[in-house]
């Protein structure tokens, strides 16, 4: 797959009725892990719904590997989505769900029965190929819906909120899943959960209220918080007052101890302490500061 | 008592609208498909166990509407308020409303100078309409599929109009036969119906 | 592809439990409907000096307006007459000015003053035992008042207009009613002929194959629509909408291979019940001697009720996926009903029905007869069934790309 993959956005717009889901955006993806962060309401599923030609956009262009989004059948063939509330029709079991999906991507008899056990082998439902997808666990499901998202040999491949609601260990897993695939891929992954992205995706941007409000590497949206996020010891009972005061992105309390995270511009007070970045602070630094148009 | 009228005013406005305006567009339509002037006794019960009692099919298989998505449904279950509550709140409603609309059409029957006899004909028609009801909501009920649901009451109905020697006590369109005796059969089935159904529904995971 | 789709689809079909219950009824419904053995005597043939060899059709001008005329002068007796307008019964009371136009139409075409025509139905009732059923029925179905000699049917027509305008649409006094409601007793020369073309044509087991679609077409007006309902809502139910929609596989494959699985699994078992159902007509047609008709099990049904299937199933299909809702119930109901209500004849005239009538064994000679009217019924419907699949490919692929269905973008609550 060395062909050019990339995906172009150009002043992207969706309304729906007067609300903008997707204000001039202006995006471009390239091979490798991609991730999406946003709160909820940002335009992250409208996003990733008018690459997967699922919405049709008000304005811009988006081109999908060269291919405008409005040749639906072929972005289609070329694309993979796992959408955030994945599931298939309960009385199939998972190979039956699985091989229906692959017919649908337009794979044959042959092609399918090669591909569909080692899928669900690469996923790890062999052993589960019997069972109907209502008696799956979450996991199972959504590893059923990578599966699916895969199984045609996408150039790329968009995943919502694949993690959510996963144990650790399952969490962990899709990542190492994600991360081998993107190796000749685009996959796109939106996510609230910031440990995803920080361990994952090499590039990623941040959207809220329709709007890019960054794009770029983690290193360069962690180097946007260098030297602005601090730790401090106080008392339980200043807590309150401290959040009023400044941007608290941690609080761990150990009796009439508090020991919290903060950014600011400034040291907040005596006591605080410079300590590196991580993403979450970066992200939170984007959320508040955004408000007040700093960014 | 301010919790069901909770429960009824929400289902009323977030989920039975849609059925309330089909039931509605049904009677409106009726002046198009039947004539309410000058009609015989027979007449008058053809038209009220023919064409309304279908209301009654209409009105009361769409109750279990929202819990055909089981995590709606999981989760009403796991609040501290009981199932059958919920479903007791919404039958009530619905049964008013056949009241409401049978008496609707027996007026207009009155009104026009039909045949109308309201100490037997009322009774017995509201029952008609409430079995046919019990019988989708019941197997909407049981099946957890209201299409179901709609498919026998209606099957039911239609049977009904052939086949009538099958269902004994339990035969629609006795009004157009000159009985009148069948609407306290009617009511009870109608009721253990939709109570065993109700216990079948709660004893599924 | 498309066949594997369809053979998934016939599989998940397997599956269902409306399915099961669509057999269920359709085949409680037709083996308790057609297990009456009393129609063997009309295969067996007419014998000489019966007292009845029943009834047939007539075109007869003369036989129409003495009919016609009959049932008028019984209406205005009643001072109350029966309409079916848009398929329920409506009464019609007209004024006394009304009644005495109407009765002065009668004396015009009969050339008698009103009250001979009524002292005349007083001695020919006379005649029969009116507290016996049957005689009643034969009175009644043999009651003519005679037109006067010299009046035209083109002036019958014109009287029959006005009395149409006075009563209201949906009246007997319709052209196309009283013209398809005039019968005479065969005699046995007319009943052997009769039999004869059954014989020849119908090989038994055609004849009884048309009795069980007249049947069968009942049902199949509406339950066919609960398979493609069910169908069609699945996708929402399981939550697989968007996971379908975002394959590259075209809107045409996938709603076509839902709607040919469905119309051919909701087609399957009404073969297979006409097959079992029409066993012992084989049987009796061997014992009287000649060779039945094997396949008219599958003929007949391909022909009257196959259209009906598909056409029930394209609309189920297209007002579901337009809505995502269970609509095409309620329209459905009300076709069917009105279908059930609008019936002239119980066998035959089919003008543009969904289910063809046919509630009798034999008139093989009024079927041919028909028989072209049937056809073209059919094909329209055909047509008709094809245009709404396509139309529907159209509503899907347009739900695929914008995410949301007709009925969603109208009513959704937008901020």
């Amino acid at each position: 797959m060395s062909e050019n993959i990339e995906i172009k956005i150009r002043d992207l717009s969706k309304h729906y009725g007067s609300k903008k889901a997707l204000d001039h955006v202006n995006l471009n993806i390239r091979q490798g892990m991609f991730g999406l962060l946003g709160p909820n309401g940002a335009g992250k599923t409208t996003l990733m719904k008018i690459m997967t030609t699922l919405t049709k956009k008000s304005g811009g262009e988006v081109t999908v590997c060269e291919i405008p989004v409005e040749e639906c059948r072929k972005v289609r063939e070329i694309t993979g989505y796992l959408p955030q509330d994945f599931s298939m029709y309960g009385n199939m079991s998972a190979y039956e769900a699985l091989d229906y999906l692959a017919v649908l991507s337009g794979m044959g008899k042959r092609e399918r029965r090669e591909k569909v056990p080692k899928m669900l082998e690469k996923v790890n439902l062999k052993e589960q190929q019997k069972t109907k997808v209502k008696a799956m666990s979450g996991g199972m499901r959504r590893r059923l819906g990578i599966a699916q998202a895969l199984i045609h040999n996408p150039k790329v491949v968009v995943v919502d909120e694949p993690t959510a609601g996963l144990d650790p260990e399952e969490r962990v897993r899709f990542r190492n899943l994600l991360c081998e695939i993107a190796k000749e891929r685009i996959v796109i992954l939106s996510t609230h959960i910031v440990g995803d992205i920080e361990a994952t995706c090499e590039e990623i941007a941040v959207l809220n209220e329709g709007k890019i409000l960054f794009r770029g590497t983690i290193n360069e949206l962690l180097q946007m918080v260098e030297g602005k996020v601090y730790t401090a010891e106080i008392s339980t009972m200043e807590v309150s007052k401290v959040q009023k005061k400044f941007l608290v992105t941690g609080i761990l309390t150990t009796g009439n101890i508090t020991r919290i995270k903060i950014i600011s511009q400034m040291q907040p007070m005596e006591q605080a302490q410079l300590c590196p970045p991580d993403v979450e602070d970066a992200y939170m630094y984007l959320m508040k500061y955004k408000e007040y148009g700093e960014v | 008592m301010q919790k069901y009228s909770k429960i009824g005013i929400s289902y009323f406005k977030g989920q039975y609208l849609p059925h309330l305006a089909v039931t509605l567009l049904f009677c409106l339509l009726s002046v198009c498909f039947v004539s309410f002037r000058n009609l015989e006794l027979m007449q008058s019960a053809k038209i009220l166990e023919m064409y309304v009692s279908l209301a009654g099919i209409f009105l009361m298989t769409p109750l279990l509407m929202p819990e055909q998505n089981v995590e709606i449904w999981q989760l009403e279950k796991s609040k501290a308020t009981p199932m059958w509550q919920i479903y007791l709140v919404r039958l009530l409603l619905s049964s008013v409303l056949v009241a409401f609309v049978y008496t609707a059409f027996s007026l207009a029957l009155e009104i026009n100078d039909s045949a109308f006899l309201w100490d037997k004909m009322w009774i017995c028609g509201i029952s008609e309409l409430f079995l046919l009801g019990a019988i989708g909501f019941a197997v909407s009920a049981i099946t957890n599929q209201v299409v179901i649901g709609y498919m026998i009451a209606v099957i039911y109905y239609v049977a009904n109009i052939g086949g009538r020697k099958y269902f004994g006590g339990l035969a629609l369109f006795q009004m157009m036969e000159g009985k009148y005796d069948f609407a306290g059969r009617m009511f009870a089935v109608g009721i253990a119906v939709i109570v065993l159904s109700i216990l079948i529904r709660e004893r599924q995971k | 592809m498309f066949g594997a789709l369809f053979g998934k689809e016939c599989k998940q079909i397997l599956k269902s439990l409306v399915y099961y219950f669509y057999i269920l009824v359709l085949a409680l419904f037709l083996s308790t409907q057609l297990k009456n053995p009393d129609w063997i005597e009309e295969i067996e043939g007419p014998k000489p000096n019966q007292e009845h060899y029943g009834m047939k059709e007539t075109h007869d001008k003369n036989v129409i307006m003495g009919h016609t005329l009959a049932s008028l002068t019984e209406e205005i007796g009643r001072e109350s007459f029966s309409t079916y307008p848009y398929g329920f019964y409506k009464g019609v009371a007209p004024t006394k000015d009304e009644l005495a136009t109407m009765k002065k139409i009668i004396e015009s075409c009969t050339g008698k003053s009103w009250d001979r025509i009524l002292e005349e139905q007083e001695k020919y009732y006379e005649q029969f035992d009116m507290t016996d059923m049957s005689s009643s029925i034969m009175a009644s179905e043999n009651y003519q008042v005679k037109p006067r000699e010299d009046l035209t049917y083109a002036d019958f027509q014109k009287n029959m207009e006005r009395v149409t305008k006075i009563i209201g649409k949906g009246s007997y006094y319709e052209k196309e009613s009283y013209e398809s409601g005039a019968t005479v007793p065969m005699s046995y020369e007319e009943a052997l002929k009769e039999y004869e073309t059954m014989r020849k044509h119908d090989r038994v087991t055609g004849a009884y194959m048309r009795l069980f679609c007249d049947y069968a077409g009942i049902m199949l007006a509406f339950l066919p629509m609960f398979l493609g309902v069910t169908r069609c809502l699945r996708d929402q139910r399981a939550v697989a909408m968007q996971v379908i929609h975002a394959k590259s596989v075209s809107s045409a494959k996938i709603i076509l291979s839902r709607y040919l699985a469905n119309v051919f699994m909701a087609f399957l078992p009404v073969v297979l019940i006409g097959f079992i159902l029409q066993l012992p007509y084989c049987y009796y047609a061997h014992t009287l001697g000649f060779q039945p008709d094997y396949f008219a099990f599958l003929t007949y049904p391909i022909v009257w009720l196959l259209p009906e299937i598909m056409v029930v199933m394209s609309l189920a299909f297209l007002i579901t996926e337009m809505t995502d809702k269970i609509f095409v119930v309620f329209i459905q109901i009300f076709w069917m009903l009105a279908e059930e209500f609008t019936t002239v004849s119980l066998a035959g005239h089919f003008g543009m029905r969904l289910a063809l009538r046919w509630n009798t064994i034999g008139a093989t000679q009024d079927y041919l007869a028909q028989r072209q009217d049937l056809y073209w019924n059919r094909s329209i419907y055909t047509v008709i069934a094809v245009l709404l699949i396509a139309f529907c490919v159209v509503i899907y692929e347009k739900k695929r790309k914008e995410g949301e269905s007709l009925y969603a973008k109208i009513f959704k609550n937008r901020h």
